[in-house]
C-alpha cells in the first residue's frame, strides 16, 4: 500500500474512533480500575476503595451518611464480584457486575468510580449505594 | 490574484465564513460542554478534546446532514415540480429533464462540453445526474456520521444518568435520534418552501436568484 494511502487510512480509522469517543486502551484501563476497587472490596481494604472513588462520590458518601467514607463503605456492604462487560462511551463507563453495576468517568488522574452497588430499575436510572 | 479572488469571490466568502461559524461553535460548545461535566462533578475537557469528541462530532454532523438533503430534494424536485411566478421554477410546461438541444447534448454538444457530456453512454447517464449523486452521497455518508455520533454521544449521557448504554440500532430507533433529524430538516424545507413562493412577489435587483425588479408576479423562470 502506497504511503499515501494507508495515510488516508489511518485518518479515516481515527475520525472514526473519534465519532465514537471509544479506543481500545479505554476499555483496558477501565476493566482495570474497576477490578482493582471491586478487589478492594473483597479485601475489606476500605481506605484504597475510598482512594479509586471520585471526589464527588466520596463526598455524597461521606455527606449522606454522615461518616467517614471508610466507616460508610464497610456499612454498605457493597457486592464484590468481579466485573465481566466493560463499555466505555467518551469519559463514561460501565463495568456490570452480577446483578448491577459500577459506573466510571476519566478525570486527570484516571478511572474513578461514580457510582458502586448500583442495581437496575425498570425503565429508570440505576439504584446506586454510592455515587455523586 | 485579484482576478481569481473576484471571479471565485462567492465560493471563497461562503468559506470563510463557514470556517468563521465552525470556529464559533467549537468554543461555544466546548463552554457548554464543560459547564455540564462540572454541574454532573466531572472533569472539564480541552479544545481539542472537544473537537474529537463525539458531542461536536454529532453537532456538526447532524446540520451537515440535512444541508446537503436540502439541495438534493432542491436539485431533483425543480426538474419535476413547477411553482408559478418563481424564479425557483422552470418555465411552466417544461416539467422534465429536458430535450437533448436544451441541454447541450449529442449532435448540440460543442466542443467546449464536459468530456463525459460529449462521450454519451453510461458516462453520460452518470455525468447528466452527477450533482444529485454527489450531494446524495454526502448526505448518506453525514447521517450516518450523525447516527454514530450521536450513538456515542447518547451514550455517554446515559452512563453520566446512571443509565445503560444503547446498541446502534437502538439509538437509530429513538427519538433522540429522530428528534435531532427532523428539527433539522423541518428548518431546511422551510427555508426552500419560503424561497419558492417568496421569489414570487419580493425582489433583489442584481441577483441571480431574483426575478428583475420590473418582471411581473406571474413571469415563471426569470432570473435577474
Amino acid at each position: 500500500m502506497r504511503i499515501r494511502g494507508r495515510g488516508a487510512v489511518l485518518a479515516a480509522l481515527a475520525a472514526g474512533l473519534a465519532l465514537t469517543g471509544c479506543t481500545p486502551a479505554s476499555a483496558s484501563d477501565v476493566r482495570a480500575a474497576a477490578q482493582r476497587f471491586q478487589t478492594a472490596v473483597r479485601d475489606h481494604d476500605e481506605q484504597a476503595a475510598c482512594a479509586m472513588l471520585s471526589d464527588e462520590a466520596r463526598s455524597s458518601l461521606e455527606a449522606t451518611s454522615a461518616r467517614k467514607c471508610p466507616a460508610a463503605l464497610t456499612a454498605l456492604r457493597l457486592p464484590a464480584d468481579r466485573p465481566s462487560n466493560v463499555q466505555v462511551w467518551g469519559n463514561n463507563a460501565q463495568a456490570r457486575l452480577a446483578g448491577g453495576a459500577l459506573f466510571l468517568a476519566e478525570f486527570r488522574s484516571g478511572w474513578k468510580i461514580t457510582g458502586a452497588g448500583c442495581r437496575p430499575r425498570p425503565d429508570q436510572p440505576y439504584a446506586c449505594a454510592v455515587r455523586s | 490574484m485579484k482576478r481569481f479572488v473576484i471571479e471565485n469571490s462567492l465560493s471563497l466568502f461562503f468559506g470563510v465564513i463557514l470556517i468563521l461559524a465552525l470556529a464559533g461553535q467549537a468554543g461555544t460548545g466546548l463552554a457548554e460542554f464543560n459547564q455540564q461535566q462540572l454541574a454532573a462533578g466531572l472533569q472539564p475537557t480541552s479544545l481539542g478534546g472537544y473537537l474529537l469528541s463525539s458531542d461536536f462530532a454529532v453537532d456538526v454532523a447532524e446540520n451537515w446532514q440535512s444541508e446537503f438533503l436540502q439541495f438534493l430534494l432542491y436539485i431533483y424536485a425543480t426538474v419535476w415540480l413547477l411553482q408559478r411566478g418563481s424564479s425557483e421554477s422552470k418555465e411552466l410546461g417544461e416539467s422534465g429533464p429536458g430535450s437533448d438541444q436544451d441541454q447541450l447534448l449529442g449532435a448540440y454538444a460543442t466542443d467546449r462540453s464536459p468530456a463525459w457530456a460529449r462521450e454519451g453512454g453510461w458516462r453520460l447517464a452518470i455525468y447528466s445526474r452527477s450533482l444529485v449523486l454527489v450531494m446524495g452521497t454526502i448526505f448518506g455518508l453525514s447521517w450516518l456520521a450523525q447516527s454514530i455520533a450521536g450513538h456515542a454521544s447518547y451514550n455517554a449521557q446515559q452512563l453520566s444518568q446512571y443509565e445503560d448504554p444503547v446498541s446502534w440500532w437502538g439509538y437509530v430507533s429513538s427519538s433522540d435520534f429522530w428528534n435531532r433529524t427532523l428539527q433539522n430538516w423541518q428548518s431546511e424545507f422551510l427555508a426552500v418552501a419560503c424561497m419558492a413562493v417568496f421569489a414570487i412577489y419580493l425582489r433583489q435587483r442584481g441577483s441571480p436568484e431574483s426575478k428583475p425588479v420590473g418582471a411581473p408576479h406571474d413571469s415563471t423562470g426569470d432570473e435577474g
